[in-house]
């Protein structure tokens, strides 16, 4: 059953060159996306339901060489959990695309991007080599500048080269990493480092690998004192890019800090959690003063995606299998909400008098859309953290396992800053839906669909939270003991012929 | 030999890195540039010790290992990807705000 592995990698591929060849005839290439992902969907959630649930571990080594010559695809519990959620939220995104009325739909290479960043994610969440995670990240970077490049604001094409030249800078880190391990270790195979690094010596230059790796991690999830080009950059992104960019896309670093620590650096992990939950509670005020005292509906949510991720990271830094099951579960929760409430924030931008997410345009423009204004309610209960939403359990699961992990402090800080998500979502409402403004005509814009399913799936979620909270508690339990991960990469591998020496 | 590798790869590496932090854009994307290729140097020096004969199949003696030339094949091309992709950006912001200064590039700011 190795095979499950490239379904979900391998449709949105074949999407990114099947929809290039039908730019011709936009309604069938934006229909067709949309099959493309929810087949890859169908086939993570098959994947996800063997290997988190049932316990398999699938390994494929690409053209049958063992490693460390060939690439490692690996289905492992944490990848898979992130693969079903980031491929969750594209299908939201397509869908959202389809009903926009942004002129960037209409480009021809939209779709054939959009499915090129589902490709770099799913597969960057899928490999077992840390090269070939480099390769999928710049998939990722690329296909996300390109599209925020495309954007109908007119200072896309500025925020893109903002992107672009952060990410290279942060790919060069990554490769320097690369360089360092594989000088030191002679592999790049995570499954053959991890057991490198934690049963033999430490080699000079691999404290050094680790230090670039962390940089380029935290430029990827745009933590504190590598975030200033995030909110910048998820502003300017048409709606149903930023939507992608804040939730999923973000959660690249997060998932390479859990790689790191419970993988390649195990035996360093305490200093690197320690980073982290500094980190992590800086990001957290930062990001709450910077939502609360910003002026643009888009950019108050990408300020706070720099305070939830500062939640995530917390919850690893504190490193209890209670808190990195409760960071897990804020991870999937934090990604539906984000693209809501992106989306959100777009479709009401979209009825505005002119197109802007600007809280001066938008003043009163919910007017038009009463619909939007409950899903916004809900959705920003859900960011807040106030049940009957999902958000209530994966806040509730982060608080909790600091009280148990007894670190008052930082718990106290995220618990006041906290209450700034609630200020500034309400002060968002009251200003959208409650204020007067004489210019607001009716005027029809984006569809309600995607968001509304999103919020839907979040309000299941946090009545029905169970799958979620036992595929979590399955994941931390094959994080906390990596010898499943080496053994089962190592018997795959050795089943094939050996490269003669 | 190995001392001077090193140096000069750390040369292309400083300058690089000075060059990306000037404020003129053309200046910046050409400092990208030797930043990519500095490190794509050091990746491929990572292999370079073990032998000098090429990696073929049957080949004799040591041999250099061939990994690290794949991996900077796959870097240079996604570097030079990448340039082409900065300088097309670059095309348009000097088209749109007429300049190359990064600092009166600030649409964003306010």
């Amino acid at each position: 059953m190795d095979w499950l592995i490239l379904p979900p990698l391998l449709i949105p591929f074949a999407g990114v060159f099947t929809t290039l060849l039908l730019r011709k005839r936009r309604r069938l290439q934006a229909w067709l996306s949309f099959v493309f992902i929810v087949t890859a969907l169908a086939f993570s959630l098959f994947l996800a339901q063997r290997v988190i649930f049932e316990g398999h571990t699938f390994v494929l080594q690409s053209g049958q060489w063992p490693v460390p010559a060939g690439i490692t695809l690996v289905a492992d519990p944490l990848g898979v959990f992130m693969l079903v959620m980031t491929q969750l939220v594209l299908t939201a995104g397509i869908l959202y695309a389809t009903g926009s009325t942004e002129k960037v739909v209409q480009y021809p290479t939209f779709y054939p991007l959009f499915l090129g960043l589902a490709t770099g994610l799913s597969g960057a969440f899928l490999t077992g080599d840390l090269f070939n995670l480099f390769v999928f990240a710049e998939v990722i970077v690329i296909t996300g500048a390109t599209l925020t490049g495309i954007a109908d604001d007119k200072y896309g094409v500025e925020a893109a080269y903002k992107y672009f030249l952060i990410s290279t800078v942060a790919a060069v880190l990554f490769l320097l990493g690369v360089g360092s391990l594989y000088a030191s270790y002679g592999t790049l195979n995570l499954a053959q480092l991890g057991e490198l690094i934690q049963t033999g010596e430490l080699r000079p230059l691999a404290l050094a690998g680790m230090a670039f790796l962390t940089a380029t991690f935290l430029t990827k999830s745009a933590v504190f004192p590598f975030h200033f080009w995030q909110p910048d950059f998820h502003a300017a992104a048409p709606t149903a890019v930023s939507a992608m960019l804040s939730s999923v896309v973000v959660k690249l670093g997060v998932y390479g800090f859990l790689r790191m620590t419970s993988l390649l650096f195990v035996n360093e992990a305490d200093t690197l959690r320690l980073l982290l939950v500094i980190l992590g509670v800086v990001g957290v005020i930062y990001g709450g003063f910077g939502a609360a005292g910003t002026h643009n509906t888009k950019r108050m949510l990408a300020y706070s995606t720099l305070s939830q991720i500062g939640f995530i990271l917390v919850g690893i830094g504190w490193g209890t299998p209670f808190s990195i099951a409760a960071a897990l579960v804020f991870t999937f929760n934090h990604s539906l909400i984000k693209a809501a409430m992106l989306m959100l924030a777009g479709a009401i931008a979209s009825r505005a008098p002119v197109k802007s997410a600007s809280f001066e345009v938008v003043l009163g423009v919910g007017k038009n859309s009463p619909a939007a204004g409950i899903l916004f309610l809900l959705g920003g209960m859900a960011l807040a953290g106030i049940p009957p939403t999902n958000g209530f359990i994966s806040k509730l699961g982060i608080f909790w396992s600091g009280v148990e992990a007894e670190q008052y402090l930082p718990l106290a800080v995220i618990g006041v800053a906290s209450i700034l998500t609630l200020f500034y979502v309400i002060s968002a409402f009251m200003k959208i839906w409650f204020e007067k403004n004489p210019n607001v005509k009716p005027k029809q814009g984006d569809l309600l669909l995607a968001p509304a399913l999103l919020v839907l799936l979040c309000l299941a979620l946090g009545i029905w939270g169970d799958p979620l909270v036992v595929a979590a508690n399955n994941i931390t339990a094959s994080l906390a003991d990596s010898s499943n991960y080496i053994s089962v990469v190592k018997e795959a591998s050795a089943a094939l012929l050996q490269i003669p020496q | 030999m190995n001392f001077l590798t090193a140096l000069a790869i750390a040369t292309m590496f400083a300058l690089g890195l000075f060059q990306l932090m000037r404020r003129n854009t053309i200046r910046s994307a050409t400092g990208l540039v030797l930043l990519s290729n500095a490190v794509n140097m050091f990746l491929f020096t990572t292999g370079a010790y073990d032998g000098v004969a090429a990696a073929y199949y049957q080949a004799q003696g040591p041999v250099s290992d061939p990994l690290p030339q794949a991996l900077v094949l796959t870097a240079i091309v996604i570097s030079a990807g990448g340039f082409a992709f900065v300088l097309s950006l670059l095309y348009i912001i000097a088209e749109r705000y007429k300049t190359s200064n990064s600092d009166e590039v600030e649409g964003l700011r306010n």
